[in-house]
């Protein structure tokens, strides 16, 4: 079976001083067929910025031949929808909502959400309950605007969700086809193995996230779990062999830690090409 | 054990509490009656929690009932009371009811709000209240210790609304501070909550649900 999977990157990774534009030209000419815009990263991108602006990012991503892979925003970290305040809860909804709203004008059918953050204070069991409450509303207002909503597996950082099986539980609650998981690779890593998950929640997959991890540095200290394609310890002729038994053909979208001291715009290269090793499944 | 017979007999009611009959009407009459606010004036999780909690044992409540004919009142997560509602409530504890008032100015309550909803709490109920306490990060002992009328540990929320003056007895401490009361008003009893355990209810928290029970079993035993 032939898969015809793209290639794109977050927009977050382009240098700071850059802009879009600039960054958009690196984007191609490194190889990626799409971007990933952050919602709330980048001056570009912010919730107060307007719908006419919104369509001119668009009409700049398409003139420098590209197209948007997804929507994503990490702002559910600071208001997640699992909140007990509900004004915070509140604001969470609407950060889904404007997600959704800015795909559309995009161009795009897929979000990425980061669903309930379990802290000490605000339990498992409530955030639990909250996030399938507001994800079968939000699923609703999705599936009505042709977007779906991938709920990212943030495994450890979230403590929440941990094993494959209690996320397929959580969407089959959640009862909505506009609902799913946007897979990353990397976030696994100390809870279990990302070709599992690969095989178990297969269709329900809406955009994969890849980056490779040094399980050895685990969670603690100052060295970063998270490193470069095939530089670390994530099984890629597996990951590639279950992308292939599930059939899957979307978006691999590099999300990485800009790690270059030096000639930070060789990361997008030396990204690009390792994604389109890993697509051709050329891995030895 | 049934998933409805085990919530039963979690909240420990007596049959007759369920089987309350109107000598004139000759019909069962609902026991509870769960007053609730419009729009964002009741905590939504609240009534929600309390609404699963008596559903799941299989107390019949109703929210259209005149107050004063149940036997149980309760207003879950409230910040502003219409008069209407105050009335039906002091009503209700006139008529002997046990009245569950549970305070949503844990979160959002702006100033004006809060003014209003402590001289509400003084003026209708003999509570009086400080303004609401984050107990996090600092707390570390995440519940709420209930003496009565069972000693449970229910998960507190976040915030509480510490009671500064009553002159009932105290049955709920969180971080020390005191945050649920129960004081005679009427003929029957006030129970006010600082610390809201209707979002516990909601959230399938076992010690909430038995606290709930034992207070609905104390008024069927005409002790509460």
């Amino acid at each position: 079976m032939v898969l015809m999977m793209k290639k794109s990157i977050g927009d977050n990774m382009i240098p700071k001083d850059w802009g879009f534009e600039r960054g958009l030209d690196l984007v191609k000419k490194a190889g990626y067929d799409g971007i990933e815009l952050w919602l709330g990263d980048m001056p570009w991108f912010q919730m107060t910025t307007s719908d006419s602006d919104v369509r001119a990012l668009r009409s700049k991503v398409q003139n420098a031949g590209l197209v948007v892979s997804n929507v994503s925003t990490g702002l559910h970290w600071a208001s997640p929808l699992s909140a007990r305040d509900p004004k915070v809860r509140a604001q969470a909804m609407r950060i889904v909502e404007r997600q959704i709203e800015t795909a559309q004008l995009l161009a795009t059918d897929a979000i990425l959400v980061v669903a309930g953050l379990v802290t000490e204070e605000v339990p498992y069991n409530e955030v639990y309950q909250r996030c399938v409450e507001s994800l079968k509303t939000l699923g609703s207002t999705a599936a009505r605007s042709a977007v779906k909503i991938g709920c990212e597996n943030c495994n450890s950082e979230q403590r929440f969700l941990l094993s494959p099986r209690e996320f397929a539980e959580f969407l089959n609650e959640i009862g909505s086809p506009a609902v799913g998981i946007h897979l990353d690779v990397g976030n696994i890593h100390d809870t279990g193995f990302a070709e599992q998950w690969i095989e178990m929640h297969g269709p329900r997959i809406t955009r994969i996230h890849v980056k490779d991890v040094l399980k050895h540095r685990g969670r603690s200290g100052d060295q970063s779990v998270y490193t470069n394609l095939f530089l670390g310890d994530n099984n890629w002729p597996a990951i590639r062999a279950a992308m292939t038994k599930v059939g899957y053909d979307g978006w691999l979208v590099a999300e990485m830690e800009a790690r270059y001291r030096y000639a930070p715009d060789q990361q997008f290269y030396d990204t690009a090409h390792a994604l389109d090793r890993l697509i051709a499944g050329q891995l030895t | 054990m049934g998933r409805a017979a085990a919530m039963a007999a979690a909240l420990t009611l007596p049959i007759d509490l369920r089987r309350v009959a109107a000598p004139s009407l000759g019909e069962p009459r609902p026991p509870c009656a769960i007053l609730t606010l419009d729009g964002d004036d009741s905590l939504a999780e609240s009534v929600a929690g309390f609404e699963s909690a008596l559903r799941e044992a299989q107390v019949p409540f109703t929210r259209s009932l005149p107050a004063h004919e149940a036997a149980v009142v309760i207003v879950p997560g409230v910040v502003r009371i219409p008069r209407r509602t105050a009335a039906q409530t002091t009503n209700a504890l006139v008529d002997g009811a046990t009245v569950i008032l549970e305070s949503g100015a844990v979160f959002g309550a702006d100033s004006g709000e809060l003014r209003d909803h402590r001289e509400m709490l003084r003026h209708l109920f003999g509570v009086e209240i400080d303004p609401p306490v984050s107990l996090w990060p600092a707390h570390g002992i995440p519940y709420v210790e209930y003496t009565w009328p069972v000693a449970v540990r229910v998960r507190d929320f976040s915030r509480v609304v510490p009671v500064s003056k009553h002159d009932g007895e105290v049955i709920g401490r969180a971080a020390g501070l005191p945050v649920a009361v129960h004081r005679c008003q009427g003929r029957g009893t006030l129970i006010f909550l600082g610390s809201p355990v209707g979002p516990a209810l909601w959230s399938g928290d076992a010690e909430a649900r038995r606290w709930l029970g034992a207070v609905l079993g104390k008024r069927a035993e005409g002790r509460g």
